[in-house]
């Protein structure tokens, strides 16, 4: 029978529908399946990772399981771009994972604005005891834990071996004691950009995207802070803060680095060192795999350098319970799990990361691989202070990320001096924290 | 019992009986209309529903978020008109409103004329045309982060295509990624390779519905082959050309894939683009009444101008 061009048009409706409404139906499904447990021997547990990190927390929830008989944890794995835009709208929709993980300079975005359970009595009186200092710094908010900081990771140096031997820089520092000065290492870049061609660099810094908190180690090195200690207003026009504006800004000014290589550029500090642009490259150790199948040169790695004090970014993430979840004791057992010493050890050597546990941090830990590079960056994890994590871990550090990029990229690339920089830097941020 | 109708029998000469009204006549249309418009509207139904649930509902949050004061989380402190008001003062609002008044302003024309020239073109007997048309409509079905990523191998300035070529040739390196305006440039190149496409298809479509005998007509009168084209192909392809100019200006003003990946809005906010910044101040900033006042102006632009282009317009519905 032919149809008719209505029979034709009805049935076209009739397909299309339940398109549109698998369309409805699919949006609102991602929220529910990662929503909170259904029962409380549930746990819901929302991450990004790469294939070496899931690895790793699919092995801590598995002996969770098998420790605790009947519980079941729900690993939902997203892209890192999605994370936090999918835990936003959870949050706001009111139903949030009852775990997930969070780099440290966002959390206290989620502590300080009452998204986040306070953990003070679902842990054993002496649990911050196992966590080095400057770890348990970064998951406070009010002087009250909400999160348990589950690894770190902290810039070094990575070196092309022969870029430097061509510039006759053969001696680089081995123990952090060491490292060299800031003189010294901007002898040894100027040393570089003498010898290197003029399509090639000494180094590139690490500090593009959200990775700016990582300028912050300069500061640190000055023995500079940005907040007070109560962290209610900028402390960052110093002295310090200006030593470390000048001496960053020298690094664009004595084209030191490229010239596309400042805080808002798209071009990353790891792309430019794998294609032989840089001699050196500050990275984390979360690196050290693909710089081993992607780098195509020998490379070691040193210590960054030392002003007043060695210093570091405490870069990593926490992992936090949300207000919401249903069974709050069920995920501090969860969380007391996996920041136990098994399953931090494996985690951190699998993913080339670095522990939160002193007695980790002490006995040292070794990466799977390039193991031989692991003392490095776990001394100079040892160079963060707890008074540097602990700012960090500002409510306001969405808006602080915003100052510091805006004025930084004024003081590299454009030609704002370094006191105009630090006075703005200051204006920025106390208007950040009073908001 | 009568089936005249009141007024028909109050007019009807007295003894003459008014003829029957065509029963099914007067009653089939009116059902035949009731059962069109139903069915009508269920075919729009779908359609309309996910219009509303996605596009016109999100719209109104977004204009009720405007007036707030809020970080995302929880119930937002309404502010009145204080984030409109803070537009007028914020100058990376204004370098980013006129990056987007710049962009469109470039875009829009150098777009539509890429995409005449390649449809006049690709309209004529040009051999292996089918595969031309191909090549330029590609970059159509190429994600705008794809497009942009790409656009980053070409004008990396370090190692990019670009400048190998400039090297090449003996020229100096262009500043790609640090230099505002070469910056900006790449924005416009990368978004023009990725539109002309789209641009050519609409006109192509238009000039296959210009009938060979007008432009006949047109060369018995002695136009040569400019005056053809200016004076009957160009004013023919009046709907294309509006159609266009209004989504080539929405799609500018929308801009925020190619910026976002290409160049980040950077160097000095040199790219910082409406979307990029609404977006900074909604997702890092976490200032979301702020960034939902910045979408609530450029729809209001995006929507002035539609009115505009429609009012202004004496082409748009001749067909072409």
């Amino acid at each position: 029978m032919p149809l008719t061009r209505r029979q034709l048009l009805a049935a076209a409706g009739a397909a299309s529908a339940p398109l549109a409404l698998s369309a409805c139906g699919g949006f609102s499904t991602s929220g529910r399946d990662s929503g909170a447990s259904a029962s409380s021997g549930t746990v819901t547990f929302t991450t990004w990772g790469t294939d070496a990190e899931l690895a790793g927390l699919r092995a801590a929830i598995s002996s969770f399981e098998q420790a605790n008989s009947g519980v079941k944890v729900t690993l939902n794995s997203v892209p890192y771009e999605q994370m936090f835009t999918t835990i936003d709208a959870q949050l706001q929709a009111g139903n949030p994972p009852d775990v997930f993980r969070v780099p440290y300079y966002t959390f206290g975005s989620y502590a300080g604005r009452g998204q986040l359970l306070d953990l003070s009595s679902h842990l054993d009186s002496g649990f911050s005891d196992r966590f080095t200092p400057q770890a348990w710094a970064a998951v406070q908010n009010g002087g009250k834990p909400y999160g348990v900081p589950h690894h770190t990771d902290t810039s070094v140096i990575l070196y092309n071996k022969a870029l430097m031997e061509s510039a006759g820089v053969t001696d680089v520092p081995t123990r952090i004691e060491d490292a060299w000065t800031w003189q010294e290492f901007e002898d040894v870049a100027k040393r570089l950009r003498q010898k290197l061609p003029d399509d090639k660099w000494p180094f590139a810094y690490n500090w593009q995207g959200n990775g700016v908190t990582r300028w912050l180690s300069w500061l640190f090195e000055a023995d500079g802070r940005f907040l007070t200690e109560d962290l209610t207003a900028a402390a960052i026009d110093s002295d310090a803060g200006r030593a470390a504006v000048e001496f960053t800004q020298g690094f664009f000014r004595q084209n030191l680095v490229p010239q596309n290589s400042s805080v808002k550029s798209s071009t990353y500090a790891a792309d430019l060192w794998y294609s032989g642009t840089t001699a050196m490259n500050f990275g984390g150790a979360f690196l050290v795999p693909d710089a081993t199948t992607t780098a195509g040169f020998e490379w070691g790695v040193t210590f960054p350098p030392k002003n007043v004090r060695s210093a570091g970014d405490f870069g990593g993430n926490a992992l936090v319970a949300t207000k919401a979840a249903k069974d709050p004791a069920l995920v501090a057992k969860f969380l007391d799990h996996v920041t136990q010493k098994q399953p931090m050890a494996d985690f951190c050597a699998g993913a080339s990361l670095l522990p939160t546990r002193a007695d980790l941090v002490q006995e040292g830990i070794e990466f799977t691989v390039r193991p031989e590079l692991s003392p490095v960056f776990v001394a100079q994890a040892g160079a963060v202070l707890p008074r540097d994590s602990g700012q960090v871990a500002s409510p306001s550090m969405s808006a602080i990320i915003t100052v510091l990029k805006d004025q930084l990229e004024e003081a590299f690339v454009g030609d704002q001096d370094a006191a105009t920089t630090v006075r703005n830097l200051a204006d920025g941020i106390g208007a950040a924290v009073a908001r | 019992m009568s089936t005249v109708p009141a007024a028909t029998a109050a007019t009807a000469p007295p003894g003459v009986r008014a003829p029957d009204p065509p029963r099914r006549g007067r009653r089939g249309p009116r059902r035949g209309a009731v059962k069109e418009a139903l069915a009508a509207y269920g075919f729009l139904a779908p359609g309309l529903v996910l219009l509303g649930t996605f596009v016109f509902v999100p719209l109104a949050g977004a204009a009720a978020l405007s007036l707030q004061r809020t970080n995302g989380f929880g119930d937002g402190v309404w502010v009145g008109l204080d984030n409109y008001a803070r537009l007028f003062t914020d100058p990376v609002f204004w370098r980013a409103t006129l990056n987007t008044v710049l962009f469109t302003l470039v875009v829009t024309p150098g777009s539509m004329a890429l995409g005449l020239g390649a449809a006049v073109l690709l309209n004529s007997v040009l051999p292996a045309r089918g595969l031309f048309r191909s090549v330029l409509i590609l970059p159509m079905a190429v994600s705008g982060v794809a497009t942009a990523l790409v656009g980053v191998l070409v004008f990396d300035q370090n190692s990019g295509f670009a400048n190998a070529v400039l090297r090449a040739l003996g020229l100096p390196g262009v500043d790609w990624q640090s230099g505002g305006t070469a910056a900006f440039v790449t924005v416009v190149l990368v978004t023009l390779w990725w539109r002309t496409g789209f641009n050519m298809l609409i006109y192509l479509a238009g000039l296959q519905g210009i009938g060979r005998e007008t432009l006949e007509a047109a060369t018995l009168d002695g136009a040569g082959p400019w005056q053809r084209f200016r004076y009957v192909v160009v004013p023919m392809l009046g709907p294309s050309s509006f159609f266009l100019v209004v989504m080539n200006v929405i799609y500018s003003f929308q801009v925020f894939d190619i910026v976002f990946v290409l160049t980040g809005g950077g160097p000095r906010n040199a790219t910082t683009v409406l979307v990029t910044y609404a977006y900074d101040n909604g997702f890092v900033t976490r200032d979301q009444g702020y960034a939902a006042t910045i979408g609530v102006f450029l729809l209001v632009v995006s929507l002035a101008f539609t009115w505009l282009r429609w009012r202004t317009s004496r082409t748009k519905d001749l067909v072409g």
